[in-house]
């Protein structure tokens, strides 16, 4: 009986070994493919076939940060806001710049945020904060009637000699959206 | 073939003392809280029932099935709260080590879907909280420097030595930040302002990232050619050279550098930090013990007590 126990844990043992051997070369091996940036046909495969998993468990990954490419402009996130009475107000995304040294660590996360709602890419998220701006900025005797987002840049450029001179600051329209009476419940 | 399967067997399974994972473990659980603290002000801001970005948003953007309690709990403000109270309680658990094998578990469950929650406010170092999260539930985090250990010993189910563990799970954490070095080199080496040697220029004249201010000959064109090489050659270094033991030690004090002036010139709380936290797991267990002797001699030395019976 006592064999057969010992016997039971050994087998137990080796596979579970095997289970985390098969664990830990999948995991190395994909998670790899999924982030290094190369191209070629068997990584996109990869990356489709395990897909699925590492979306749900929370492995994906890109380790891209001011990469490949720098972000070579200055630039913040304004809104216009029209009021039902007329009126007009600019409201503006935190800007560290402007922010106390705790202050900008604890609001970091707008300048992060301001800086993918600049990403065409990222459009779907316009209405949203434009629901949420005008949340913010509507009291009951006036409330906001249309929201304009726009973005404010300004190009980094190196002088001749390497030293940096403000560019003047651009404005773009980026979004406007009318709001609705449920926007503001 | 056969040297191939002994070196990865001593390198995942040959018992080691779990000293290393217990620390990274106090980091680790030490940067969630921070992060929770950091987010408090704007919890409802970015993930309540009127957040910047809804939830449907957020499922249409990022579509798939993903492990995210938003999408399990009752979508009301108060519950919100609720779990982000229940996360951080379960953080500050798993940072003294109680219980801390379910407490890694809800730690990094409540991390991964306030990222899928919102995803467009998280940083490098957030994804790697939560990629070594993963890891950590496998890990034997609460073996040592843990409330566990210590009511293990008081129902005298454990001795006071410290019994040596398997570490395949710190293993896989250790290779998922070389990974996260060799990666951004990658990156970096796609960029021409990187190879020209011209992208700290664009990096330290972003405003909204300053910190303190860069003295300005580290500002002068060479000094930024030889920034930006510097910091290809040392994530390349980081990902590859760091698995050489005679280099780690060296190369563990070039990236904490790295990291600590990053930390000085550019804002992007915990981010630095969040990454450090991981280098206490490349450190030989036996040079902590050995760190931890000197230090207990130094106390014992003024106060003529030890400072702790227990071996960590």
């Amino acid at each position: 009986m006592k064999k057969q126990t010992y016997w039971n844990r050994v087998q137990l043992d080796r596979v579970k070994r095997v289970a985390i051997n098969l664990f830990l070369g999948f995991h190395i091996v994909f998670m790899a493919c999924w982030c290094l940036p190369l191209d070629s046909q068997w990584l996109t495969l990869s990356r489709n076939f395990v897909r699925p998993y590492f979306v749900w468990a929370g492995l994906f990954q890109s380790w891209n940060t001011f990469a490949p490419t720098p972000w070579s402009a200055n630039s913040y996130l304004e809104a216009i806001v029209v009021y039902q009475d007329g009126s007009r107000q600019i409201w503006s995304f935190p800007r560290m710049e402007q922010l106390g040294l705790s202050e900008r660590y604890f609001k970091e996360r707008y300048r992060k945020f301001s800086e993918n709602l600049q990403n065409d890419k990222n459009d779907a998220l316009w209405p949203d904060v434009a629901r949420y701006i005008a949340r913010a900025n509507s009291t009951a005797a006036n409330p906001a009637k249309t929201i304009i987002l726009i973005q404010v840049s300004s190009v980094i450029v190196p002088s001749s000699e390497g030293s940096y001179r403000p560019e003047p600051w651009d404005q773009h329209v980026l979004y406007g959206y009318g709001v609705k009476r449920e926007d503001l419940q | 073939m056969r040297s191939f399967t002994a070196a990865w067997n001593r390198f995942f399974f040959a018992e080691q003392s779990p000293t290393p994972i217990a620390l990274f473990r106090i980091a680790y659980g030490t940067s969630v809280i921070a992060t929770l603290w950091l987010l408090h002000p704007d919890w409802l801001a970015w993930y309540g029932t009127h957040a910047w970005t809804s939830l449907p948003t957020m499922q249409a953007l990022e579509p798939g099935r993903r492990l995210n309690l938003f999408t399990v709990i009752q979508q009301s403000d108060p519950w919100i709260n609720r779990l982000f109270w229940v996360f951080l309680v379960s953080a500050i658990l798993l940072t003294v080590g109680f219980l801390t094998r379910i407490n890694s578990a809800i730690v990094f469950l409540c991390l991964t879907s306030i990222q899928q929650r919102n995803l467009f406010i998280t940083h490098g170092g957030d994804t790697f909280l939560r990629l070594a999260g993963f890891f950590l539930i496998f890990a034997p985090a609460g073996a040592a420097l843990s409330v566990d250990r210590l009511i293990r010993i008081w129902r005298g189910k454990q001795g006071t030595f410290l019994r040596p563990r398997s570490p395949w799970a710190q293993r896989m954490i250790q290779i998922q930040l070389a990974l996260l070095y060799f990666a951004s080199f990658c990156w970096k080496l796609k960029g021409p302002a990187w190879l020209q040697g011209t992208a700290l220029f664009y990096i330290y004249h972003l405003d909204g990232l300053k910190r303190f201010p860069v003295p300005a000959w580290l500002l002068h064109p060479t000094m930024l050619k030889v920034g930006s090489w510097s910091a290809i050659a040392l994530e390349f270094s980081l990902g590859v050279l760091i698995w050489v033991k005679d280099l780690r030690y060296i190369l563990l004090a070039l990236g904490l550098l790295f990291h600590l002036s990053l930390e000085y010139s550019l804002n992007i709380p915990m981010f630095q930090w969040d990454i450090l936290s991981a280098y206490i797991l490349f450190v030989d267990p036996a040079d902590i013990t050995r760190a931890w002797e000197r230090l207990r001699g130094c106390a014992s030395g003024k106060n003529g007590k030890p400072l702790a019976s227990v071996q960590v």
